[in-house]
């Protein structure tokens, strides 16, 4: 039971998973960025620009922390295990 | 990467690094914005009367009262990052000896664009005295409105937007009958 809980806390994803999550993140923030402050700007509304901003973030927090299964497609390969007693 | 922890932790830094931006650029973008809006402001009356400090109940003191009438539009001062105006009409002279006084008499505060219109009949808001607790070294006062922009983000501007056209002189201290 706890064995499964902390698996579900630590939330682990594989090396590609990470490349992938990386790339999300810093393209989207950006994105958001300049999308939201030219949508405030355009509008004349700062609450347009932060309520956009914050709309982006929300789903980025849910897209990229979460572990989900898309993230774990490419397990590192571990050798089999070298039996050391054989001499 | 690897944990969730660090995913927030990674996502986090990099959301404040762009929050930064995004301030940064709001506040640069005030000053697209120009805009210089003129009104008029008259006095139409001023009495001085004697009366006592009010800290001191010894002290003589010569209190002015000035009814005056401003009119501005100001709606061109609100912009996105423009949070609220600050107004204020501030009376300015001279004493006998050089030295300058301002005096600010009466102030609002507008928040939406709305109320940038300004039209009001008033008298001074506080107490308008002098420093040597008389009027009669006072030179002949131009009175002004002043506004102060402030914004969401950035810095904050000052501007004026009407003024007296004469100075008007303070009249000579009326008893209370």
């Amino acid at each position: 039971m706890s064995a499964y809980l902390q698996k579900l806390v630590e939330g682990k994803i594989d090396f590609e998973g990470q490349k992938l999550v990386e790339r999300i993140a810093r393209d989207t923030l950006i994105a958001a960025t300049v999308i939201s402050f030219l949508a405030g700007f355009a509008l004349q509304s700062i609450r347009v620009t932060f309520g956009l901003f914050a709309l982006f973030v929300v789903a980025l927090s849910i897209a990229v922390v979460p572990p989900w299964p898309a993230y774990n497609r490419h397990p590192v390969k571990w050798l089999p295990a070298v039996d050391t007693k054989a001499t | 990467m690897h944990t969730v922890y660090s995913r927030i932790n990674n996502v986090s830094a990099m959301l404040s690094t762009c929050i930064m931006g995004l301030l940064a650029a709001v506040s640069l973008s005030t000053f697209l914005f120009t805009a210089d809006p003129k009104g008029t402001l008259s006095v139409s009356s001023i009495q001085v009367f004697p009366g006592n400090a009010r800290r001191y109940a010894n002290k003589n003191q010569d209190f002015a009262f000035v009814n005056f009438n401003v009119t501005a539009d100001l709606t061109p001062l609100f912009n996105w990052n423009t949070k609220q105006l600050f107004l204020y009409v501030s009376a300015e002279y001279e004493s006998k000896r050089g030295v300058k006084n301002e005096v600010v008499i009466w102030d609002r505060i507008v928040r939406r664009k709305e109320d940038a219109q300004l039209s009001v009949a008033g008298r001074n808001k506080y107490v308008f005295r002098d420093m040597s607790a008389s009027f009669k070294n006072a030179s002949p006062a131009n009175y002004s409105l002043k506004y102060n922009v402030m914004p969401y983000v950035g810095v904050l501007t000052y501007g004026e937007a009407a003024k007296t056209t004469h100075p008007v002189a303070f009249p000579e201290r009326q008893e209370l009958s």
